[in-house]
């Protein structure tokens, strides 16, 4: 049976493989950058932290000029996040390099990385609570066609200190961003006073929930080009792809950008009840009521035999 | 090595907890906090439809608790776990449509007992029943429509105080006035309820042998559907209507009203938890798991400690439990919520 269960989870997985860590390579990347004269010149050499799994996607470097630019590459320690019955959360690292990074040691703090989490989008309804007769019940409601139902952005500072906000906004970073469109066909008759409301309470409440996740210095150089930010993805993370979105800025310039993917599923004993349940429903409900019955026939027999 | 030890600590620990316990010892996680980290992750068990993770010894204490409660009132439980359940953190939905299961399981092997001892009127227990299945269609269709238009939450919380509220108070009043007259000395007589005319003109009249009566099978027919709606939306077995009902409106014989009530309960909490889990999606079997083995085991200590109290007194206490519950849940209804905004997400969103 469970051998059945991992070949069949195995042979689900596998063409879902094949598109992962694909480099995007953004449009900011064909900009020509002024050389910056003043910057030491980095030393020609294979970057230390080259993850291997990347390799076979980067041209070879290029021959020594003034103008070099800095890329970014980057990977996460776990493609693929399991949940199991004993699933209570993890960590997710991500890993990346800055390609010709001209920084002479960690600390000096001459790039700025930005890495973004997000999970799946989907419908989500806001409902607002009003006071009718004492009784405090919802009223007023919005449909939201796809939100991302996580959220993370760590960066090396704050955001608003690294970029100006018309930056942020142009590459999506930040909560602010969060792509929240109404479904199509909305009749709210809401203002946009109210609408914002709605969209704030939204980031609040997945804020509390863990979903909606900020951490302002999440992202560490740990040498001249090697970065890593370590993000939790908690117990009630909604499954579903994550996609992880990285970003490398100098002086609030951005410099590069590079996508990983992380899968999320559920193997195991999870996977098949879930499946069991949505799938064969009808008979999910009668095994459930087959369980209740067999319990409680288990417990009087085992009750019987020890009160004799 | 590039990776500070904090992080390669943290991996270790997922991996292998009782290996990380002999490692040497982090500044900031000493070895007591590992051990409750480390109890707390096995402890701990994804609900495959809840979609969270739940410390068992948290539901298994609950089951206990409401367990030992239903044994010494005898009581099916579900009005308690129920709103226990929502407290806790389950979605609603899922607190109903898996609380039926539980009901299933605490209420099979006392029909069973019934069953033998033969307190059970068959007869009315299938219009009852048939009834009760009709019933909780129309309960899991009503839940299905409440969570698209966002008002489930509200009408869960206005079934149980109405319900509760009013069982509770009538119970209150009843067993306070057996008390007065038992420390009086009286003897306290059995309440002879009045005959209803209008009943007796109705059509379809059965002749249920158990019960000795000759009745129309309407009323206890519409008694099994409403029971039936209320166990699909509140998550209850609907024994607290079901008994009042069967004694004071179709005069059942006290001798198998209990019997006869579990029959109804077992199988429209069946029905209940097949029509939820097909329609709603909303039956969590391993929370419903964790719930039954606590459940079971807190009834058998239930039951001996209700042995020792006598009737008015535990109908006493039940009715405290039970307001304290409705008044609960009243004043979520009526205080002003910290957040005005909820949101939710999912197919049923």
């Amino acid at each position: 049976m469970r051998q059945w269960v991992c070949a069949a989870v195995l042979a689900l997985s596998c063409p879902a493989m094949v598109e992962f860590a694909d480099a995007q390579p953004s449009p900011q990347q064909k900009r020509t950058r002024p050389a910056a004269p003043a910057q030491p010149k980095a030393p020609l050499q294979a970057p230390p932290g080259t993850p291997p799994a990347t390799a076979d996607q980067k041209p070879p470097l290029p021959p020594a000029t003034a103008d070099l630019r800095e890329t970014v590459q980057a990977d996460v320690s776990t493609r693929s996040v399991a949940i199991t019955s004993s699933f209570t959360g993890t960590e997710i690292v991500v890993f990346g390099a800055v390609d010709n990074s001209r920084q002479p040691s960690a600390e000096s703090g001459l790039y700025d990385v930005v890495v973004v989490l997000e999970g799946t989008p989907s419908r989500l309804v806001s409902r607002r609570k009003s006071n009718v007769f004492g009784i405090w019940i919802n009223t007023q409601s919005v449909t939201f066609e796809a939100v991302p139902s996580y959220y993370a952005i760590a960066s090396t500072r704050p955001l608003d200190e690294l970029a100006d906000p018309l930056l942020l906004r142009e590459s999506d970073i930040g909560f602010e961003q969060v792509r929240m469109n109404l479904i199509k066909g909305w009749e709210t008759g809401l203002t946009t006073a109210d609408l914002a409301e709605f969209k704030s309470a939204v980031i609040r409440l997945k804020q509390k929930e863990g979903l909606y996740v900020q951490e302002q210095y999440g992202v560490v150089f740990i040498g001249r080009s090697l970065f890593r930010a370590s993000i939790e993805l908690p117990a009630n993370v909604p499954v579903g792809p994550l996609v992880a979105r990285v970003y490398l800025l100098r002086e609030g310039q951005l410099l590069s950008t590079y996508t990983a993917r992380v899968k999320l599923e559920r193997q195991g004993l999870e996977w098949v009840l879930h499946t069991f349940a949505f799938e064969y429903s009808f008979w999910y409900g009668v095994f459930t009521v087959a369980v209740a019955v067999g319990a409680a026939l288990l417990a009087s027999a085992l009750f019987r035999r020890s009160s004799h | 090595m590039a990776h500070p030890p904090a992080f390669v600590a943290r991996r270790a620990r997922f991996q292998c907890p009782v290996q990380d316990f002999v490692g040497p010892c982090a500044s900031q996680t000493c070895w007591p906090n590992r051990l409750q980290e480390g109890l707390a992750v096995h402890m701990n068990v994804y609900l495959p439809i809840a979609e969270m993770s739940a410390n068992v010894l948290v539901f298994l204490g609950m089951g206990a608790a409401v367990g030992f409660l239903s044994g010494m009132f005898g009581v099916g439980g579900g009005f308690l776990m129920t709103p226990l359940l929502i407290f806790s953190g389950i979605p609603p939905a899922v607190a109903v449509g898996t609380e039926g299961a539980q009901i299933v399981a605490s209420s099979v092997s006392g029909a069973i007992a019934q069953w033998r001892r033969r307190n059970i009127d068959l007869m009315m227990g299938t219009v009852l029943l048939s009834g009760g299945v009709l019933g909780s269609g129309i309960g899991v269709i009503l839940v299905r429509e409440l969570r698209r238009a966002g008002q489930f939450d509200f009408v869960v919380a206005v079934s149980y105080v109405t319900f509760l509220g009013a069982i509770g108070t009538l119970m209150m009043v009843e067993s306070i006035g057996s008390i007065r007259k038992a420390r009086a000395g009286h003897a306290v007589p059995q309440r002879s309820a009045g005959r209803h005319a209008w009943m007796q003109g109705l059509p379809f009249k059965m002749r249920f042998q158990r019960s000795h009566l000759y009745i129309s099978a309407i009323p206890p027919f519409v008694i099994g559907a409403f029971v039936g709606v209320l166990a699909a939306i509140m998550g209850v077995g609907g024994g607290f209507i079901m008994v009042p009902a069967m004694i004071y409106l179709l005069h059942v014989p006290t001798s198998v009203v209990v019997g006869t009530s579990l029959f109804q309960i077992v199988f429209v909490t069946a029905t209940t938890t097949i029509l939820h889990a097909t329609e709603n999606k909303n039956v969590d079997v391993i929370l419903a798991l964790i719930l039954m083995v606590g459940g079971v085991i807190g009834a058998q200590f239930g039951a001996v400690a209700g042995e020792k109290l006598k009737g008015e007194q535990l109908r006493f206490l039940l009715a405290g439990l039970v307001l304290l519950v409705a008044l609960r849940i009243g004043w979520s209804l009526i205080a002003e919520p910290g957040d005005l905004y909820s949101i939710a997400t999912g197919k049923l969103a």
